[in-house]
């Protein structure tokens, strides 16, 4: 897993330095370019991802604290809060922002909860979390687009409704 | 006096009902993100920054400062009670003070950190009313290339200090790096690594980083790793201290002021050191050394927690007369104030006087308002702790999307959120600093824009760099942290073998 990180860190390098070959190394009269810093950063990344992938290789990253919690991830509880997050990212110029923060709250609670062994798919939770998600959203919306004129996605085209 | 003059003015703008009542909300929402797992102040800032759009920036910069030091209060509470420091700074704190809070002294360890940071805030921000415009004084007289030289001072810091590994500290200094790469360059005005999106154009905002580490990789670190932990807490008692505890208390108030405020006032950013080494201090000095780790020294806890707000409150000065960030949370606030088109440095006390002072002094008025915030009340700000973990997170989701779309109203900018969130989970899981990334990310666009201006003053030869004696003298510097502590430790090594 460690050996892998670094190799995504060299790949991650090694995208930079093609990056930085597209841009110009136009210098004007200082000398340095735009290129210059593209151009040493995935150099000094790649040899960083290198000394990872050799200390993976031999022994492990030094000095490592091991994350705090379980030692396998659950993924259920993953999917539901990534599904949270993206469909509100697909959503809230549609949907306006309290609707879709109002779902992205719910399906995060669901995905807290399972990670707690107490998923809840019953309708009735559906509906409660529901409300509590609008709730939550609903005076944020006011607030930021009434008293502090922030445009926030409404559900309509002239406002919320 | 001019300084004190300057003062009053500050008082008389703070303290108009306005910018009280921002100060206020400041001091509550920090001290509520305090005591809540799970978002720091740095967040809370960056989830808040929409507001930047609407609100005068004196007004904004007070309530950000409110929330800043608010955090840093609650903090401590979650730390005793919960033995869960919210932030590295609190780290001592939860050790000490939760051993005394599990032999029913709760009450009186969250009274010494409340007074403690007080006094300590208290005499940090004197210090910063002097030091402050002293330092701007002097700053005005550097050049790009004493100026390129502090920030990779920073960033050499940042990223070997603060993490327990120079290597993971570097990689995530360099992706932040890279991070601030995208965009336009502010010199030729060339797009980099925009890949022709328009949404990149603009480069990445600082505010959908540090809410995707933090908060969005804090919630998928949590659903992912730490859905089983319960979390017990200790019972409260009432927040009153015996005289023993009060003589026993202020003196480590003092020492750890004197220790902490240093550490704020370089840019070797954090405040894990201070807090370090004030806890050494007091258990060194103290009569009582067999309470250490065993049922819980005031000392260890008045001390480090004075550390901590000593060092926050001192990071101002940098921020303020270099516009050099030295912790995520005044990373934040110099985004907030670049959203104003205000650029921290030098000629701020000068261009924006009205704004700095009031600023000032509203950190006087924000540290009584968090004492009467924090001690009577504190009962009440334990009772968020009851909000179940599913919804807190699902909250905190909500206004994480609040703050990156307000920002720039970019559903784009959403997706990308994501996507840090799932950096910030990695970076988490195998232990890489999360503040390199930020730091590196905001100032390494200054850094470069440096760089090239003192090159181009040096008409292309990098020895501009040696040359001038400012600069020699950050070179040697820089040195010195990246070598001194592994020739010690080979020193230590060699004897010891």
């Amino acid at each position: 897993m460690q050996t892998l990180l670094g190799a995504g860190l060299a790949l991650l390098a090694l995208l930079l330095a093609w990056g930085a070959s597209a841009v110009s190394s136009e210098a004007g009269y200082g000398g340095v370019g735009p290129n210059f810093l593209p151009w040493l950063v995935s150099a000094a990344l790649l040899v960083c991802a290198l000394l990872c992938v050799l200390h993976a290789l031999t022994g492990g990253l030094r000095d490592l604290q091991a994350g705090s919690g379980a030692e396998r991830a659950h993924w259920q509880g993953f999917l539901w809060v990534s599904a949270a997050l993206l469909l509100n990212a697909l959503l809230i110029t549609t949907l306006g922002f309290i609707l879709s923060c109002a779902l992205c709250f719910v399906l995060s609670v669901r995905g807290f909860k399972s990670a707690e062994g107490q998923l809840d798919l019953r309708l009735r939770a559906w509906v409660k979390d529901g409300l509590i998600g609008v709730a939550v959203a609903a005076p944020v919306f006011w607030m930021f687009t009434q008293l502090l004129a922030i445009n926030l996605p409404g559900l309509t085209r002239t406002g919320w409704l | 006096m001019e300084t004190l003059d300057l003062l009053m003015h500050g008082f008389a703008t703070a303290a108009t009902p306005v910018n009280l009542l921002w100060a206020f909300v400041g001091c509550m929402i920090g001290t509520a993100v305090g005591v809540l797992p799970g978002i720091g102040p740095a967040v809370a800032v960056a989830m808040l920054l929409p507001i930047t759009v609407k609100v005068e920036a004196t007004a904004s910069m007070i309530f950000f400062a409110g929330i800043y030091y608010g955090a840093m209060y609650g903090g401590s509470t979650t730390a005793i009670l919960l033995n869960t420091p919210g932030e590295a700074g609190s780290m001592v704190t939860a050790m000490e003070g939760n051993k005394m809070a599990r032999n029913g002294r709760a009450g009186a360890a969250l009274a010494t950190a409340a007074i403690g940071s007080f006094v300590a805030g208290s005499i940090a921000t004197v210090l910063v009313t002097f030091f402050a415009p002293l330092v701007a004084r002097h700053a005005v007289r550097l050049g790009p290339p004493e100026y390129f030289m502090l920030m990779v001072l920073a960033f050499t810091t940042v990223s070997a200090v603060l993490g327990k590994s120079l290597l993971r500290g570097m990689v995530a200094l360099l992706v932040g790096l890279a991070l601030g790469l995208i965009g336009i360059d502010q010199i030729t005005g060339q797009a980099r690594y925009t890949a022709g999106m328009p949404e990149l154009m603009d480069g990445i905002e600082v505010v959908l980083i540090a809410v995707g580490l933090f908060a969005v990789g804090e919630a998928l670190y949590s659903v992912m790793y730490e859905g089983q932990t319960e979390e017990t807490q200790n019972r409260l008692t009432s927040t009153h201290m015996t005289r023993q505890e009060w003589r026993r208390s202020w003196p480590a108030w003092l020492r750890a002021t004197a220790i902490g405020f240093p550490f704020g006032t370089v840019p070797a950013g954090g405040s894990e050191i201070p807090t370090f080494l004030s806890y050494a201090t007091e258990k060194k000095l103290s009569r009582n050394p067999q309470e250490f780790g065993t049922t819980g020294a005031i000392e260890g806890v008045a001390g480090p927690e004075a550390a901590n707000n000593a060092a926050v409150t001192a990071t101002l000065i940098p921020l303020l007369t270099l516009g050099i960030p030295t912790s995520n949370t005044t990373a934040i606030l110099l985004g907030a104030f670049q959203n104003y088109g205000i650029q921290p440095g030098p000629q701020l006390f000068d261009s924006n006087a009205a704004l700095v002072w009031a600023l000032i002094a509203s950190m006087y008025i924000g540290n009584v308002m968090l004492l009467i915030l924090n001690l009577p009340l504190v009962g009440l700000w334990v009772k968020l702790l009851n909000i179940p973990k599913p919804y807190l997170y699902a909250g905190i989701l909500v206004f994480s999307t609040l703050g990156v779309y307000g920002m720039r109203q970019s559903a784009f900018d959403l997706l990308l959120l994501y996507a840090i969130g799932l950096l910030g989970v990695l970076m988490r899981r195998f232990d890489f600093p999360a503040a390199p990334v930020v730091v590196g990310m905001i100032l390494g666009p200054l850094a470069e824009t440096q760089m090239r201006n003192a090159v181009a003053i040096g008409e292309g030869k990098w020895t501009i760099f040696l040359e001038r004696p400012g600069s020699l003298g950050l070179i040697v510097v820089v040195l010195a942290v990246l070598l001194l502590p592994r020739l010690l430790r080979r020193r230590a090594a060699r004897t010891a073998g």
